[in-house]
């Protein structure tokens, strides 16, 4: 526990980085009706479970045109 | 020149409005934090782990070869994907939609379209590789202070030219099918037959696909820049091969 602790200012990035993202994402599929790809459901799936490269799907891919 | 620049800004509100930009850097500088991190903690979380009948792992200390081989492994795999899935839209999404009619019509030259695309692509990943690169390097040497590194500069620079390779792939790609799905095929394709071609030994020098993970034996030494400049050499010509080529198709092209 004491050496998570020591880790922590190191670690706290990239936590914040891949919540951030995956947050981003799901504001983004919430506020929107339609996709080019999937559902509602598949994508708030994809985002929460697979780090970074879910988000990142989304965006390029899942993302409707507005 | 005008068209260039109008056509070049044009990409960079694109790719802003479209998340690109950010997504890239973000992912980027995550993966650039992400490597060092792990070097120095895989031991720790090791270390200590009592597997039953007395049987206990102790893992060396890592180094910062450690961190460099992490480097190497997370960007020339998920950063090489992520590369691919902003950019697979590239030229594929503006000719599915047509966005691309009126400014042909009104006599921007073709070949702009692609060059331009291609500098903004390769503008775009340059700086986000040397963001991930910069933050790595900042990390690696808080932790390993003094790390000695033999060609860092080639073994560094082969990955961002495996990069301009996917880009370059991507734009042809698009190009040639006009659609996502043909772009990510022409990208994914090569890839994997060049993967499964750097089973054969012999082939390894030559083959680009070296270039995304095996460069991490120049920096310990292991290997010499000799091995991998053949490489380097028929990647750098591929791509601009390719970049020839997909202006040749998109001069013939209906949009």
């Amino acid at each position: 526990m004491e050496v998570l602790q020591e880790y922590l200012p190191f670690l706290l990035p990239v936590f914040v980085i891949q919540l951030g993202l995956m947050i981003a994402a799901l504001i983004h599929i919430f506020r929107h009706q339609t996709y080019r790809v999937g559902n509602r459901v598949i994508w708030v799936v994809v985002c929460v479970l697979v780090n970074i490269i879910g988000p990142v799907l989304y965006f390029a891919i899942g993302r409707g045109d507005e | 020149m005008k068209a260039f620049v109008a056509f070049f800004k044009k990409e960079f509100t694109e790719s802003l409005r479209s998340y690109r930009l950010v997504v890239l850097a973000v992912v980027f500088i995550f993966l650039g934090v992400l490597s060092p991190l792990v070097a120095k903690l895989m031991p720790e979380l090791f270390s200590g782990v009592d597997l039953g009948g007395g049987i206990v792992i102790t893992a060396p200390q890592p180094t910062a070869m450690d961190s460099w081989t992490q480097f190497f492994g997370n960007v020339g795999q998920m950063g090489m994907l992520a590369l691919i899935i902003t950019f697979s839209g590239i030229m594929a999404g503006e000719l599915s939609r047509g966005t691309l009619i009126n400014l042909l019509t009104k006599g921007m030259p073709r070949h702009t379209v692609i060059i331009s695309k291609f500098l903004f692509a390769s503008a775009l990943w340059t700086v986000s590789y040397l963001l991930c690169l910069g933050i790595c390097f900042a990390y690696t040497e808080y932790f390993w202070p003094q790390a000695a590194l033999s060609n860092a500069m080639p073994a560094f620079l082969s990955l961002w030219i495996f990069g301009e390779l996917l880009i370059t792939l991507l734009i042809f790609g698009g190009t040639l099918f006009g659609n996502l799905y043909g772009s990510l095929l022409l990208c994914l394709g090569p890839i994997l037959a060049l993967t499964l071609l750097n089973i054969i030994p012999a082939m390894q020098a030559y083959n680009p696909i070296s270039l995304a993970g095996n460069t991490i034996n120049l920096l310990d030494g292991s290997k010499e820049i000799a091995d991998f400049l053949p490489a380097m050499l028929i990647t750098g010509g591929m791509t601009v091969v390719l970049l020839v080529m997909s202006i040749v198709v998109f001069n013939k092209k209906q949009v």
